[in-house]
């Protein structure tokens, strides 16, 4: 078993009376793809709030290993009709330190399009004129530019069509077995993230569910029972 | 042409001019936070900034400076809080700023003063010192935004773009105010405290279908502005209407003419 890097432990949280999050406990080995799943309102932003420190007032313990590097993707906004112009290049910029010279910039821009499967001459396109795919794409490139060594996707398919999906699928498994990172998946939609997890957490305010996802395939009508009962 | 020579003409074409860089460097930011009636709160602040230094016995414009940091300080402070909504706060203070500001200005029993000046700006009773500052105050702020570039792009996005950074935005969001409180302080002499807000909007709305980056927008928008400016104070010289209707004239005309062309094309490319 490898060790774990992310530690869940009783974390219980309210606000005004209505609880968000009830005792979760849970564990997260290093280079692992797990899964969070669960409905809207199930407190799951609470929970990656909580993980990313973001959050403070709560009960219990989350600790992040010595050491480990976290980067949130945040989910996909596509029908943004108010958004100003910005090209990827400025998108990407603003992830970084200003003191970053603009040649090693470039090169290194470049670099982390490619490596996610994405042309370089994309980076002085217009950010909007991408496809869902392809924005999901250069946000996984921008956060990979901090180094991390655990990556937090929020609905990380949810403006991706089908048939980008694969796609995004091989990447995101490449980036937890090549790179060795560990990967968290936050998702209301488990059909779009089973694919890909090794463990399922399901949350609705309490944790109801922590398993490896072949139960999901082998007992599914059951887990649908109990995703549709709890989730 | 011979207008030209004469020095208060020189000046507000300085401070004109001066001005329009500003919103053409901040106004693209302002229109991506989404907070366009912000300009028009920190006016009516600035107004009560005025009454506050008449009743003080101090220039009623260096008055409204310390007021505007003062409050806009308070107002990012509120928001952060999360408590109040945006537009329930920007209601507090329009209308707070000018219920104290009549107060102040009733208790200075100050006879000779109009708040017009401030409310549509009197570009062409610039001093020396006045340009002096608003010169300053111009190339303050485009080094500082020159500066925090990045930073502020991304402090002022929708707040769905926004990632968590591993250091807070908050402080930048706090600076954007300050900025957009320097803007709206040089914006009251000039152009006036009720039209500042179409000079910080307007040209950011023409140029934006022109853009396919934010550094291109706010080059396209500052062109926009100084062209709209010149072309207004040009225009006041020989048309008996005030500077800041026809510089705000100047800059929807060019709304209107953007918006002429663009269609045009969309209609010859779908045809």
């Amino acid at each position: 078993m490898n060790k774990s890097v992310i530690s869940v432990k009783n974390v219980t949280k309210a606000v005004g009376g209505r609880q968000l999050l009830v005792d979760v406990s849970f564990e997260i080995a290093e280079q692992s793809l797990v899964s969070l799943i669960g409905p809207n309102g199930a407190g799951k932003s609470t929970m990656v709030k909580i993980i990313l420190g973001l959050d403070q007032q709560y009960d219990g313990s989350v600790t992040i290993r010595k050491g480990e590097l976290v980067q949130y993707i945040p989910q996909l906004v596509m029908d943004d009709q108010y958004q100003l112009p910005m090209s990827v290049y400025e998108y990407m910029s603003i992830a970084t330190n200003r003191l970053y010279s603009t040649n090693k910039k470039q090169v290194d821009f470049e670099q982390a399009l490619s490596h996610v499967g994405v042309a370089g001459e994309k980076l002085h396109q217009s950010y909007t004129s991408l496809s869902g795919g392809e924005r999901q794409r250069v946000a996984i490139a921008r956060a990979l530019l901090g180094d991390p060594t655990i990556l937090v996707l929020d609905e990380p398919l949810a403006a991706v069509d089908y048939a980008s999906r694969s796609g995004l699928y091989k990447l995101i498994r490449h980036l937890q077995q090549d790179h060795k990172m560990t990967v968290l998946l936050v998702s209301h939609d488990i059909d779009s993230v089973l694919p890909l997890s090794d463990q399922v957490l399901c949350l609705n305010q309490s944790l109801h569910t922590d398993c490896h996802p072949s139960q999901f395939t082998a007992e599914r009508s059951q887990y649908n029972q109990t995703i549709h009962h709890h989730c | 042409m011979e207008l030209l020579t004469y020095t208060f003409i020189q000046y507000a074409f300085l401070g004109g001019i001066s001005m329009a860089i500003l919103a053409g460097v901040l106004g693209p930011f302002v229109v991506q936070s989404r907070q366009s009636i912000a300009s028009d709160m920190f006016a009516h602040v600035a107004l009560a900034g005025i009454g506050a230094a008449l009743l003080v016995g101090v220039s009623p414009w260096w008055g409204a400076l310390p007021a505007l940091i003062i409050v806009s300080t308070m107002i990012w402070r509120l928001l952060d809080s999360g408590t109040y909504s945006p537009d329930a706060l920007a209601m507090f203070f329009l209308s707070g700023g000018l219920a104290a500001a009549l107060a102040f200005v009733h208790l200075a029993r100050d006879t000779v003063f109009s708040f017009e000046n401030y409310l549509f700006g009197s570009i062409l009773t610039l001093t020396s010192t006045d340009v002096m500052a608003i010169v300053l105050a111009t190339i303050a702020v485009v080094g500082v935004v020159w500066y925090v570039w990045y930073p502020l792009l991304g402090a002022t996005q929708s707040p769905r773009y926004l990632i968590p950074f591993r250091r807070t935005p908050k402080i930048v969001q706090l600076l954007f105010f300050w900025l957009l409180a320097i803007v709206v302080w040089v914006g009251i002499k000039t152009i006036g405290g009720l039209l500042i807000g179409a000079l910080l909007v307007i040209p950011v709305l023409t140029a934006r279908n022109w853009a396919s980056s934010f550094k291109q927008l706010v080059v396209l928008t500052t062109v926009v502005s100084v062209l709209s400016v010149s072309l207004g104070l040009f225009a006041a010289l020989y048309v008996d209407l005030p500077p800041s209707s026809l510089i705000i004239g100047m800059t929807i005309l060019a709304f209107v003419l953007q918006a002429s062309v663009a269609a045009a094309i969309s209609k010859r490319s779908s045809g």
